[in-house]
């Protein structure tokens, strides 16, 4: 009873007084105008740029193609590659980063000394900009003179060519992203394991299991929500990888390491090709669609279970 | 009756102390490895920044001390920067570009924000769903048609079109409507049975009270605008104007002349500084970033 009292129910937050549609319309219009103007329009003329095809001179449109675009880009082996390239992101962002994330995220949740420096090391990692972390792993990366040659070297260790082989550009460039990009997994992970009542791990301590058992049993399923979340934020983050190959490899070596992000972007900028460069950006964002669809759906049936 | 029990409770501590370390050992020592994993290239790169750039190219292999300290530091890296290469216009340029991200976001995100949350009026929920719907579409896929409404808009190479598309942005109205939600009504409505009207109600009453909030918004845009990379590379093509990460990042392709030091000492005056605010102002910062995930 008294709980109802202190939570007032959904519907109390209008207030009657407060049915002002006139003011409400106002006070949202200037973020309404941006991005309908910023966001919505040029995603709507993605769309239909990619059922047109344009002037080689002018860029002016010369009429609809269907989806001539698609057939187009599909007949290009490099659009093939860029598209197996993009779920390859996904795969190994996603196989990387989670597990990763969640390790972190327990270590530093036992609250021992070394945790604050752990978690105040990833957040500085986090807020560090795309482009100058780019910059230092492509240093460190450098197959002749770079770091982590020098280190290899010193290890008796043969010498790798990373970002210029293209067996391991685009597992250098993954590496360099988890590194970057694991912190906000591990802080919403963070967050969740913090969530949890501290009495239902000690008291299955208290009963004998082990700490493993408690990982498995209790603190995994608690995370779900957690888990789906940080599932889905990664793949937006490792769908859109993009800074780091356009400044450590430029899609090289030859294609090695193209998504779709940067096959767009080479297509509408270098190219001149609005048409085609449309069509790729739609799929990418159809890639992004039934890929967090996917995830929805098969978490949501481990629920159900 | 305390003198008694405090050497009691030093060797109690003590014994206790050392069973925590045998038994937390290992794990402590996990977490400083890992802190030093993730410090590690920022710190290297800073380092670096304090070495001639012939050192850098001639210093880091075969493995040494001199690949990762400065054995014979020197500021020229600095010197150059700030004087040959004009870097202190670049990082003007940025922060006049967060500075208008972050004014129009504190603004627009705020007002919608406070209408999302607390006023009735047709479409309310559509709309907030449509706001919602481009926190999926990455920059990146809208970036050749975005471009062209910049020409349209005769606002290429512009300092408004540095930060004009994205400081509305559906993060900010998100935030600000979880804020304004948690406010309790009976303190608007003690407002309002005074006579104030509802915009009044929403300076007055509603915006002192989401401070921290405001505080979260303004730390999470100034990170963003301060990092943003491809947008400026594409829309400003005036180098006066360019903000410090494409200046730096321009730094390392000029062909057959190494610019390896003022590229570190660059990445340094851009990145030091920010990681440092978003240690110190994590509280505001973590919550923003899982608030955006989480609710």
């Amino acid at each position: 009873m008294q709980a109802t009292t202190l939570k007032p129910p959904r519907e109390r937050r209008w207030s009657r007084q407060n049915s002002n549609p006139v003011l409400g319309v106002a006070m949202i219009l200037p973020a309404a105008v941006a991005l309908a103007l910023f966001q919505f329009l040029p995603l709507i003329t993605a769309a239909l740029n990619s059922l047109q095809s344009f002037s080689p001179f002018d860029q002016s449109s010369t009429g609809w193609v269907g989806f001539d675009n698609y057939l187009e880009l599909l007949a290009d082996p490099a659009f093939r590659s860029a598209l197996f390239n993009t779920f390859l992101y996904i795969v190994l962002m996603l196989g990387l980063t989670i597990p990763l994330a969640l390790v972190l995220a327990v270590l530093i949740d036992k609250r021992l000394p070394g945790s604050t420096w752990a978690r105040n090391a990833i957040i500085g990692a986090l807020a560090a900009s795309e482009a100058v972390t780019a910059l230092i792993w492509n240093q460190m990366y450098e197959p002749s003179s770079g770091l982590f040659n020098a280190i290899l070297n010193a290890m008796q260790l043969p010498g790798q060519p990373f970002l210029t082989g293209s067996g391991q550009a685009l597992i250098s460039i993954v590496v360099m992203s988890v590194w970057k990009d694991v912190g906000l997994p591990m802080l919403i992970f963070l967050a969740g394991l913090q969530a949890i009542p501290r009495e239902l791990p000690e008291a299955a301590e208290l009963d004998g299991a082990t700490e493993r058992q408690i990982f498995w049993t209790i603190t995994l399923p608690l995370l779900r929500p957690s888990v789906i979340v940080a599932l889905f934020m990664t793949t937006i983050t490792a769908t859109r990888i993009f800074t780091p190959i356009l400044i450590m490899t430029q899609g090289g070596p030859q294609g090695s390491t193209t998504n779709l992000a940067l096959y767009s972007y080479l297509l509408g900028f270098e190219f001149q090709s609005p048409g085609a460069a449309s069509a790729s950006v739609v799929c990418m964002l159809l890639v992004l669609a039934l890929i967090t669809a996917a995830q929805g759906l098969i978490l949501r049936d481990k629920g159900a279970n | 009756m305390t003198s008694m029990a405090i050497p009691e409770a030093a060797t109690e501590t003590r014994t206790l102390r050392f069973g925590f370390l045998l038994r937390h050992g290992p794990t402590i020592f996990l977490l400083l490895a890992i802190g030093f994993i993730f410090v590690f290239p920022i710190a290297w790169a800073a380092l670096s920044s304090f070495k001639s750039t012939s050192d850098i190219i001639t210093g880091t292999f075969p493995l040494s001390w001199s690949s990762f300290l400065p054995t014979r530091p020197t500021v020229e890296n600095y010197i150059y920067l700030f004087t040959e290469l004009n870097f202190q216009r670049n990082l003007l340029n940025t922060l006049i570009a967060a500075c208008g991200q972050v004014g129009i976001a504190v603004v627009a995100s705020s007002l919608a924000g406070y209408a999302f949350a607390r006023l009735r009026f047709p479409g309310n929920g559509v709309v907030f769903a449509l706001l919602l719907l481009t926190a999926f579409v990455p920059i990146e896929a809208i970036i050749v048609p975005l471009y062209r409404i910049m020409q349209w808009l005769g606002l290429v190479s512009t300092y408004p079109a540095l930060f004009l598309p994205f400081a509305c942005n559906p993060f900010g109205i998100f935030l600000m409507r979880q804020a304004f939600r948690d406010i309790p009504l009976e303190m608007e409505e003690a407002a309002k049975i005074d006579g104030a009207g509802p915009f009044r109600v929403f300076l007055t009453i509603a915006l002192p009270n989401v401070k921290p909030t405001l505080a979260t918004l303004v730390l999470i845009q100034f990170i963003w605008a301060w990092n943003a990379y491809l947008w400026p590379l594409v829309v400003m093509q005036d180098p006066n104007k360019q903000i410090a990460q494409v200046a730096i990042a321009n730094l390392k392709s000029i062909p057959n002349y190494p610019m390896d030091g003022p590229l570190f000492a660059a990445a340094t005056a851009v990145t030091i500084p920010l990681v440092i605010l978003s240690i110190v102002l994590q509280r505001y910062y973590v919550r923003g970033l899982v608030t955006s995930g989480m609710k």
